[in-house]
This record gives structure tokens, C-alpha cells and sequence, in this order.
């Protein structure tokens, strides 16, 4: 039984804790501060850790380093993507959840195509969306190299295995009765789905979409590789003051700042549910 | 005449849809626009990749070239290569330092903030910052903190007497220094998941244990280990998968170098495939990674899900 007292052991604690804190937050905080930095403070030796405040850099970044498209772009494809995994994923995650589809084996084949390696996805992507671009069809669904739509087929396949898994689990929740009962009440079973599933399971729905949310916007690989100018996203547009005259380092925290600093907001809004999207449903925090 | 005819139009409808659909059938319609998506843009570029491996494709040759069927050459080539090699065995290295790190240090980590008298709370939503940023953008801000020559790292250093580092130029450093990042990024993903186990263990036992006067070693490793294990081997499980496959903060910061000392194998198969544009070899060795990860990884999982959700179901 632990003791009313407060002990040393306590306060020992919790200075570990403090301390391993202000390790963990320390590069945020640098990359908060030098994006309000001077250029000429940026660059000092020893570090400066006073200085009188500037929004130069994200003036920078957004005027003349075309950020804003990116955002526009990051937020088009992310959206769309999480609304088609939303789509298929509860429809499926339903059935999987209800009827047993597949008897498991078919849920653990949609898991194994998250575990895949993206880059032996995306060279094949490469040649396939180099090929489609030239094509009518795939220039009027934007399908093609440096297109967003592109960039949406790719998040909603590595999306959807996680939402299937994560939003079995809360549809799992849900007892059965409540279904049946609106079964006897004359309700078919799609109206069952719409009417008493749905509005049960929207937090958990809420939550896995934002998830993908935050899984598109923080994703790179496929983003740096099958876009160029056009259909640029915000995490590889952060790389553009990586330049040939070097790196731009306060535009560059600027841009990291903007791009950290909304899925922080994102991650804190689901706390209560972190732990449960991290394990793909299977451990309940 | 209204009365009796409302629910019998219904229950007639319930009948009529039985009768076309038994529930089997209505599962796998509401499957199939998932398991579509799955298939034309999940399978599709999984065969397309097998096609590539078993031809010789080279993109620098211009669109007239023919790729020639080559059989099992690219990936006769690939197991003949030192540098692929060398690649996966640097990943694996990479995987099993910075993983094992993660592990103990997060274990070590929730076991404290599990026993934390004040601000648990906020401490644990603190530690979530790390793990929501985009591992590309923080990834140029460690750069930063990594320069020679006015990074803060080697500021500190040189304040408490100490040489500078060359985090990331060094040939002998620079991959320490990638998983020093990694275990800053993804310790609280650790953490998390196990202080989320340790605080739904059962009351019972612990208490027990007391009352028998166990000692707190003793109580470790026979009641708190194994009752954390399915936890633990999960997160293990999901975090080499992942490190397996690292590529952000290295397009981000080294770009592989200097040399090759930082190159995991997703970046030198990006390397190889689509800046030397041999997709053909790339393919093949893509595909031989992703048997490797799907016979590790995959038998693992699939038991650890199942205990998982099975146990969640009856809690």
C-alpha cells in the first residue's frame, strides 16, 4: 500500500521525469523558437536562447515558397483519402465485426498489406502511374506522376488495413442486442447499420479518421517520390529550403512548425484513444 | 385496417430479403468495396513488382526499349550483391539497437510515470509530442540540432568540455546518431502502450503477492512480466516492422551518407530503383524484403492480434 506521505522517493521520481521531459521536448521547442528566430541569431555559436521575436520565416515561407499550395494539397489528399477509407473500411469492419467474414483469415490478410514494405509498392506505382497520366482516363482522375490523385489511392490502400482493425474493435463494443431488437422492430439489415450501428459507433469512427488524418498529412515516402511541383505535399515541401545554396533554417522551422504543430493539436485531442489506434485495435488503454 | 397491415408488409420484407441474402453473403457485400480497394491498388502493383523482377528494366534506356523477360536473373543478381547485403544487415543492426533501446528505456519509463504521484496526466500527453510529428519535418530539425558546426548538441558538448561530434558526417557516428533519433521518436510509443497495460492489470494478484510478503524482484518477474508480455511482444513486433522499413529521416538528414553508413535498405532500393532507375533489380529485392517481413513479422502478429482482441472482447 502506497503511504499518504509524500517522500523522497517522490520527489526523486519525479525529477527523472522532468528531466527526460525537457530532453523529449527540447527539439520541438528548438524548432518553435528558431522559426521565430533572426537569421543572423539562427546561426550563432554558441546557441542564443534570447532574442527579440520575428515572423520573417513563415512570412517566407508562405509568399515565396508557395506553402500554402502545399497545405491545400496535404489537406485535399488527406481528406479524400480518410473519406474513402471511412467508406469501405466500416462497411467492412462491420462485417467483419457481425458476420465473421472471412473467419479471420480474410482481416489477417488486410493486416499483412499494412506490414508491407511501401517501397516495394511504390516502384511498381511509379511505372503503373507513368503509364496511366499519359492515358485520358487518367488525366481526368488526376491519376498519374505529380497528381493528387495519385497520392489518394496510395493513402486510402495504406489507410484502410489500419481502419478495418481499428474500427473492428470499437464496433465490437456494441452489443448485439440493441441490433437485434431493431432487427425485430421490422428494420432491415442495412437500415440496422445506418440507423442504430452508425450513430453507436461514431466516436470510434471519428477517431479512426482522424487518425488517417494525421497518418496522410505526416506521410513522406510515397509523397516525395511520385510528386514534383504540382501535387507537393507539406511534408516534402519542408525539404524545399533544403536548397542549392544550403538550408534555409529558419524558413525551414517555420515550415516544420506549421507542419508539427497542427497534428500535435490532432494527437492531444486523442489522447483517450492513442494507445488503442497504435496497436490496431488490439490493446485497450 | 391500417394496423394490420404495418407489420405485415414488414415482416414479409425481413422474409423476402432472408430469402435472397443469407447473412454470410450480406457479410462479404459489405466487404467487397473494401477488399477492391485492396486488391486493384494493393495486389495489382504486388504482381506488376513481380513482372518488373522477372525482366530487365532499365527506365535511363528511353520509352522504345523492350523489357526482356530475364527469368529468376535479377534475383540471382540480388542475392549475388554485397551492397544489398550490407544494406539489409545495417537495417537489421539499425532495427535491433534502436528497437531494444526503445524497449527498455519505454519500459523503464512507463514503470516510473505509472508511479508518479502528481501530473501523470500531463505527462503522458506531453510525451505524444514527439511521436504526432511528421518524422520527415522533425527529422530536418535534428539536422539542425546535429550541425557541426552551430548545432546545439555539439554546444552542449564543447559547454561541459567535451570534443564536438560530427553527428552526421562522421562515418563512424552518423548511424548512431539516426538511432538516437529513432529512439527519440518512437521510446513513447513504447512507453505509451505499456503504461496502458500496467494501469488495466488485476488488482487481485498484486495484492496478494503483498500479503505473502513477496519481494518486489520476485513480484516482477513472476506476476508483472508476464501479465505485461502479449503487451510487450506486441509493441516489439510492431515497432521492428517499422524500423525495418525506415526511410524519412534519412532522406531528410543524410541521404544515406556519408558513404553509405546510413543506408537502410528502403533507401537504397529507392536508390537503386528509381535514382539508377534499375526497377527491375530494386523489385527483386524488394520482393525478397517483403518475404523476409512477411514470414517474421506475420506469424507473430497474427497470434498476438487474436490473443489481443480476444482477451479485449471479454474484459
Amino acid at each position: 500500500m502506497r503511504s499518504k506521505k509524500i517522500t523522497a522517493i517522490d520527489i526523486m521520481r519525479m525529477s527523472i521525469v522532468i528531466a527526460i521531459l525537457i530532453i523529449t521536448l527540447f527539439p520541438i521547442y528548438w524548432m518553435i523558437t528558431t522559426s521565430v528566430k533572426p537569421t543572423d541569431i539562427i546561426l550563432m555559436t554558441p546557441p542564443a536562447f534570447f532574442f527579440q521575436p520575428t515572423f520573417e520565416h513563415y512570412k517566407y515561407a508562405f509568399e515565396q515558397a508557395n506553402f500554402a499550395h502545399y497545405i491545400s494539397n496535404t489537406l485535399i489528399v488527406a481528406l479524400g483519402s480518410t473519406f474513402i477509407v471511412i467508406v469501405c473500411g466500416s462497411l467492412a469492419s462491420y462485417a467483419f465485426a457481425r458476420y465473421n467474414t472471412g473467419g479471420g483469415n480474410l482481416m489477417f490478410f488486410i493486416l499483412t498489406t499494412r506490414m508491407m514494405p511501401a517501397i516495394a509498392v511504390v516502384m511498381p506505382f511509379f511505372v503503373i502511374f507513368r503509364t496511366a497520366g499519359n492515358t485520358a482516363i487518367g488525366q481526368f482522375l488526376q491519376l498519374g506522376l505529380d497528381r493528387l490523385g495519385t497520392l489518394i489511392v496510395c493513402y486510402t490502400i495504406f489507410n484502410l488495413p489500419f481502419a478495418i482493425w481499428l474500427m473492428h474493435s470499437f464496433f465490437q463494443d456494441i452489443p448485439t442486442e440493441l441490433e437485434d431488437a431493431a432487427r425485430l422492430d421490422g428494420y432491415s439489415r442495412f437500415k440496422v447499420f445506418i440507423k442504430v450501428v452508425l450513430p453507436l459507433a461514431a466516436p470510434g469512427i471519428a477517431v479512426t479518421a482522424i487518425f488517417c488524418l494525421l497518418f496522410s498529412w505526416n506521410e513522406f515516402l510515397f509523397a516525395s517520390i511520385l510528386t514534383r511541383d504540382v501535387a507537393r505535399t507539406i511534408t516534402v515541401g519542408v525539404g524545399d529550403f533544403w536548397t542549392q545554396r544550403g538550408i534555409l533554417w529558419g524558413p525551414l522551422s517555420a515550415a516544420a512548425t506549421v507542419c508539427v504543430a497542427p497534428m500535435i493539436l490532432f494527437a492531444l485531442l486523442l489522447q483517450r484513444w492513442i494507445v488503442r489506434g497504435l496497436t490496431f485495435g488490439a490493446v485497450r488503454g | 385496417m391500417k394496423k394490420m397491415d404495418y407489420p405485415m408488409i414488414d415482416l414479409t420484407d425481413i422474409r423476402k430479403r432472408k430469402k435472397i441474402m443469407s447473412d454470410g453473403a450480406y457479410g462479404i457485400l459489405l466487404v467487397t468495396p473494401a477488399l477492391i480497394v485492396l486488391f486493384f491498388f494493393g495486389l495489382v502493383p504486388l504482381f506488376y513488382a513481380i513482372n518488373l523482377s522477372l525482366r530487365h528494366v532499365d527506365l535511363t534506356a528511353g520509352p522504345a526499349a523492350k523489357w526482356q523477360f530475364v527469368g529468376l536473373n535479377n534475383f540471382r543478381f540480388a542475392l549475388n550483391s554485397d551492397v544489398f547485403f550490407a544494406a539489409s544487415a545495417r537495417t537489421a543492426f539499425f532495427a535491433v539497437v534502436s528497437v531494444s533501446i526503445q524497449m527498455v528505456l519505454g519500459i523503464s519509463l512507463a514503470f516510473l510515470i505509472n508511479q508518479l504521484r502528481w501530473f501523470k496526466g500531463i505527462v503522458r500527453a506531453l510525451f505524444l509530442l514527439p511521436l504526432a510529428s511528421a518524422p520527415a519535418a522533425v527529422g530536418m530539425i535534428w539536422r539542425y540540432l546535429y550541425d557541426a558546426d552551430f548545432g546545439v548538441y555539439n554546444a552542449a558538448l564543447r559547454a561541459i568540455g567535451l570534443q564536438p561530434l560530427n553527428w552526421l558526417g562522421d562515418s563512424n557516428v552518423a548511424l548512431f546518431s539516426i538511432i538516437i533519433f529513432d529512439v527519440w521518436q518512437w521510446t513513447p510509443f513504447v512507453l505509451l502502450i505499456t503504461l496502458a497495460g500496467l494501469q488495466s492489470l488485476p488488482k487481485e494478484p498484486f495484492e496478494a503477492a503483498e500479503l505473502d510478503g513477496a519481494s518486489t524482484f520476485k513480484v516482477l518477474r513472476r506476476l508483472t512480466f508476464p501479465l505485461l508480455s502479449p503487451v510487450l511482444i506486441l509493441v516489439f513486433v510492431l515497432r521492428s516492422i517499422d524500423a525495418a522499413r525506415l526511410y524519412d529521416p534519412i532522406a531528410t538528414t543524410t541521404r544515406g551518407g556519408p558513404g553509405a553508413v546510413t543506408e537502410t535498405i528502403t533507401y537504397f532500393l529507392y536508390r537503386v530503383g528509381l535514382k539508377q532507375f534499375r526497377l527491375d533489380q530494386a523489385s527483386a529485392m524488394a520482393l525478397i524484403i517483403l518475404f523476409v517481413i512477411i514470414v517474421f513479422a506475420g506469424f507473430m502478429l497474427r497470434r498476438l492480434m487474436r490473443q489481443q482482441s480476444e482477451r479485449a472482447r471479454f474484459n
